[in-house]
């Protein structure tokens, strides 16, 4: 019977997921408080118990690996080494290398094998700084295996006194010997047996001698005393061996590494290391003294960074306990509700009407509360995606050379655990970006009147029904002539072009767009900003900014707090209901003769307070039959996309509702110019629209119409 | 005793009791019976009011809420190239599961589910260019009724569920 | 009447393991998450034949466990297991000093540990 633990594999992720942070959050504070021991043993049983785990599941890398950096930690917790930054860097980085290799084993990828042993010989040789090297275990080299052969051995064992105290049973031994072979008593030696008034029966006093047959090997039957062996008397004597000892003779020579490993020169572990057939290139040079561990673990991770970046992601979320009791008992209500209202439709009449109405109303508030509630069980703390930051803020400034402080508040703003999942990449993009760029080195900063150390916060609040994020620097803000002149040169604008300060610094959002002077490994390339409002948008948010020359930046992202229920206004176009997302409507207007022009080649516009915006005729675009098809007597819903606005002509604005937004690739697939589907309140389906696909199809369709 | 053997199979045929093929659920569209495997119908559904989706083709009716999930609607008439007429009392619509997806059907009428062996089943001959066979299975016999077999992979093309679906009207 | 283990471990898929491998086998199981949770399960009524437990916890570790379940009179003699690495020859002398009956050598497959504890708790 062999049970199969591979279902348990998946808690070993998620443990050691906990671990890791728990360890390297404790790297960071080790830093302020490097004595505290405290924090030392919480970091070490993190790394032991990624160790310990790993092992039982075979994943040998991980856990050799960790067998390492938990050598160096207990060093630390014991004291026996001072924690230093260099000692917290190398730890840092073996964390990076070491969540690099739980995911090679969770992925079956194979591991940056260079980077692990690099790594590995630095570990060790820190541990070794602080004590003489150990001196690697002694393990027998294996006996070769007689033919199958009856034994009979003769043992004799007397166990110590305090064995019941260790919840040792004498009689266990002897049954588990039986279970061997053949087992006799020879004889009961009672020469400790004390006078009966001395006796403690909680005390062990006899001896055995037992005579074994078996053909079972003499480790096997060592192994049965494996518990007592040091605190007994014990022999154990094979009556039938050959006159030779029981290890092994060997007829040619031996090869050198058994030899070393036998006399307690070497490990297997050591010698296996050494056999191992290519040597790396890094380790090569590492030996010719052409360069240091250090500049090879670096340049190691410099290709490991690069690689494409895996993401872990979570499918199980952790639920306060209060929450999941909360709904429970609001299902109980529900439950009441509802029955009350059967009760009442099984015998209702015209007079019980405004019991109706009220009973209807209590189910209204019973389903909101619910629905809140359930919504607020996918809700995390915003804390999560903030705490790599700290780390890679650490990171980053030592890279570029600067003095960056990071300032984290509205840490406990909860958002949505999808949402939480797919922000993480774009901040860390915003925090580089103003890392390497918006911040300034310390000579600059001194030399404007700053502190040296330049700041960044990240922010996190509930605005309406929408949470909002910022990235916040105190660097040089954006430079409006440079942003000007690479739009001009890149083509995106034109030199005539007016453009509000607002549509200029969105450009910086184009793709390929970039006025960094100098690429950096991190960012300058101008890939990155366009990805971050995609992403943005892509969860239904927006992404604005603020800057002031000199005085800082601010990126502010704006996201629904569910992916799956957005704030709507209802419209109709004649007989058709459709929801348009209230995020995008600026405004809305009746606009008057005056402020319709049609111009040759660009279409209709309409003049909304100095600005001429394009018409568009819903029912244009998507080939309606209208009930109106004048403007001035229509309604126009100033909507607004990545910095573009638009008028878009209904006959009726019907209302405003929350929304529950239904997937229309489940079962079809995507409309364009339609962000969704939705079951209005008659049952039947309302589409929500999506500003940028109505203006896609208006530029690309219209012009078609039969 | 191979008149015993006929009778029974017979009695089996008429009672839909699958032997050796497939069951069907069969539908009428003008004149003719369609059939579709009994696997792959989720429930037969009166017809309700469908929501018409902005620029897809005729064919695409629109979409229905079933109990909270959105399902496209086929107007086959329309599909198999035949005149649309006024829904009855009688029309239906047959949700099919179709690749992981759900779709629904707007058929004429529904009639028996009917067994067909599969040695009863003829592939679908070419008709010329005139009507469109490959979403045939084939046509199955069934007592003195022809079936045509439907082959729901193949009913919703790539095209349909594609983004490239503008039609030049 | 089934015998029940008393599995003391800080790490949670190390507890849901051993767990496993325990009930699969007929054993019935109380799980703890470290010394003083041990502690109080075993003040709270649960009388184990066995205990099973890491050497490495938060609050109360595995050998200061082993001294105060040897103080109990009822569990003086009750068998008790130490999960240990293999090189650590120091802990399994505290832990046989404390008054621990042996140990389990991590890692090990479910058959391994079965045969450990076959050797301390009479079937």
């Amino acid at each position: 019977m062999s049970t199969d633990l591979s279902h348990f594999k998946d808690a070993f992720f998620e443990e050691s997921q906990e671990h890791l942070t728990t360890i390297e959050e404790g790297l960071l504070q080790l830093e302020q408080r490097p004595g505290d021991i405290d924090l030392l043993n919480r970091i070490f049983r993190g790394a032991h118990s990624i160790k310990g785990n790993s092992g039982m599941f075979g994943f040998t890398a991980v856990s050799q690996f960790t067998h390492k950096m938990e050598s160096v930690l207990d060093q630390l917790r014991s004291s026996q080494m001072v924690v230093t930054v260099e000692v917290a860097d190398l730890l840092l980085q073996s964390l990076d290398c070491l969540k690099a290799l739980i995911d090679c084993a969770k992925s079956g990828e194979a591991p940056n094998d260079e980077l692990v042993s690099a790594l590995g010989v630095r570990l060790e040789a820190c541990q070794n700084g602080a004590t003489p090297p150990k001196t690697g275990a002694v393990t027998a080299a294996p006996v070769p295996s007689h033919a199958t052969q009856e034994h009979h051995y003769t043992i004799t064992w007397a166990p110590p006194q305090y064995l019941f105290q260790r919840g040792l049973d004498p009689t266990q031994f002897i049954k588990e010997l039986g279970e061997l072979g053949c087992v006799k008593i020879a004889s009961l030696d009672t020469s400790r047996l004390p006078g009966l008034k001395e006796l403690d029966p909680e005390q062990c006093y006899l001896g055995w001698t037992l005579e074994v047959e078996t053909v079972k090997e003499l480790k096997v039957i060592e192994a049965v005393f494996d518990f007592v062996r040091d605190d007994s008397t014990l022999t154990i004597v094979d009556r039938q061996a050959t006159g030779a000892p029981a290890s092994a003779m060997s007829d040619g020579t031996k090869p050198l590494g058994e030899i070393l490993v036998e006399s307690g020169v070497v490990s297997q572990v050591e010698l296996n290391q050494a056999l191992s057939q290519q040597k790396r290139v890094g380790e090569i040079l590492v030996e010719q003294k052409a360069a240091t561990p250090e500049q090879i673990s670096e340049a190691l991770k410099k290709q490991s960074d690069n690689a494409p970046a895996k993401k872990a992601e979570t499918p199980s979320i952790r639920v306060d306990t209060v929450k999941i009791d909360r709904l429970i008992n609001l299902v109980g209500e529900l439950v009441i509700t509802q029955s009350m209202l059967s009760d009442l439709g099984s015998r209702f009449e015209m007079s019980q009407l405004p019991v109706l109405l009220e009973r209807v109303a209590q189910l209204e508030r019973n389903t909101r509360e619910i629905q809140e509630r359930v919504m607020g069980i996918r809700m995390v703390p915003i804390g999560n995606a903030f705490s790599r930051f700290p780390r890679l803020v650490r990171d980053l400034s030592g890279k570029a050379g600067k003095k960056i402080h990071l300032i984290l508040s509205g840490e406990e703003t909860e958002l949505d655990k999808t949402v939480i999942e797919s922000i993480g990449d774009p901040l860390t993009h915003l925090v580089r970006n103003s890392a390497d760029h918006g911040l300034e080195t310390p000579t600059e900063r001194l030399a404007a009147g700053k502190p040296e150390q330049g700041i960044i916060r990240l922010n996190a609040f509930h605005e309406g029904g929408n949470i909002c994020i910022t990235v916040e620097d105190d660097g040089r803000g954006l430079n409006r002539e440079k942003i000007l002149a690479k739009g001009v040169k890149q083509g995106l604008i034109a030199e005539s072009d007016k453009l509000s300060d607002e549509q200029i610094w969105m450009l910086i959002f184009k793709p390929g767009f970039s006025t960094a002077d100098k690429v950096t490994d991190v960012s300058g390339r101008g890939v990155g900003m366009d990805v971050v409002k995609r992403n943005i948008e892509g969860l239904g948010g927006t992404v604005s900014i603020k800057t002031t020359a000199g005085k800082g930046t601010t990126f502010t992202l704006k996201l629904p707090l569910t992916l799956a229920i957005i704030e709507g206004m209802t419209v109709r176009v004649g007989k058709d209901t459709y929801i348009v997302p209230l995020l995008s409507i600026l405004e809305s207007i009746q606009p008057k003769r005056e402020m319709i022009k049609t111009i040759v080649g660009k279409g209709e516009l309409v003049n909304v307070r100095g600005m001429y915006l394009p018409l568009m005729r819903l029912y244009d675009v998507f080939r309606l039959e209208p009930e109106l098809s004048d403007p001035t007597k229509a309604i126009l819903l100033i909507l607004e996309t990545e910095g573009e606005r638009v008028a878009v002509m209904v006959d009726e604005i019907l209302g405003q509702q929350q929304v529950v937004i239904k997937s229309m690739e489940q079962n079809f697939r995507k409309i364009e110019g339609v962000a969704g589907a939705t079951i209005l309140g008659d049952g039947t389906v309302g589409f929500i629209l999506d500003v940028r696909g109505l203006l896609n199809i208006s530029r690309n369709g219209t012009a078609q119409a039969a | 005793m191979a008149e015993q053997d006929s009778t029974n199979k017979d009695l089996n045929h008429q009672m839909g009791i699958s032997t050796d093929g497939s069951q069907f659920l069969t539908f009428q569209l003008g004149e003719e019976l369609y059939g579709v495997d009994i696997l792959r119908v989720q429930e037969i559904k009166g017809y309700t009011a469908v929501t018409r989706i902005p620029n897809t083709p005729p064919h695409i009716k629109g979409v229905l809420n079933l109990r909270g999930t959105i399902v496209p609607i086929v107007e086959l008439r329309t599909k198999f190239g035949m005149p649309t007429i006024e829904y009855t009392m009688f029309t239906v619509i047959v949700v099919v599961v179709v690749k992981e997806k759900i779709m629904g059907l707007v058929v004429d009428a529904v009639s028996d589910v009917l067994d067909i062996d599969k040695k009863d089943i003829q592939p679908a001959p070419q008709f010329g260019a005139q009507v469109d066979v490959s979403f045939l299975n084939g046509i199955g016999k069934a007592g003195d009724k022809l079936v045509a077999l439907l082959d729901m992979d193949r009913l919703l093309t790539d095209g349909d569920m594609t983004e490239s679906e503008r039609i030049a009207a | 009447m089934p015998k029940t283990v008393l599995v003391v471990d800080d790490s949670p898929t190390m507890r849901q393991m051993v767990a496993f491998t325990l009930s699969s086998a007929g054993y019935q199981v109380v799980e703890a998450g470290n010394g003083k949770e041990a502690v109080g399960k075993v003040n709270g009524g649960t009388k184990p034949d066995l205990v099973v437990t890491d050497l490495n916890m938060p609050e109360m570790d595995g050998i200061s466990l082993i001294k105060e379940i040897r103080k109990m009179p009822a569990l003086k003699f009750t068998p008790i297991l130490m999960l240990t690495t293999e090189a650590s020859d120091d802990k399994k002398k505290a832990g046989q000093a404390a008054g621990a009956t042996g140990w389990i050598v991590k890692p090990f497959n479910p058959e391994q540990m079965m045969a450990v504890i076959k050797k301390v708790l009479p079937a």
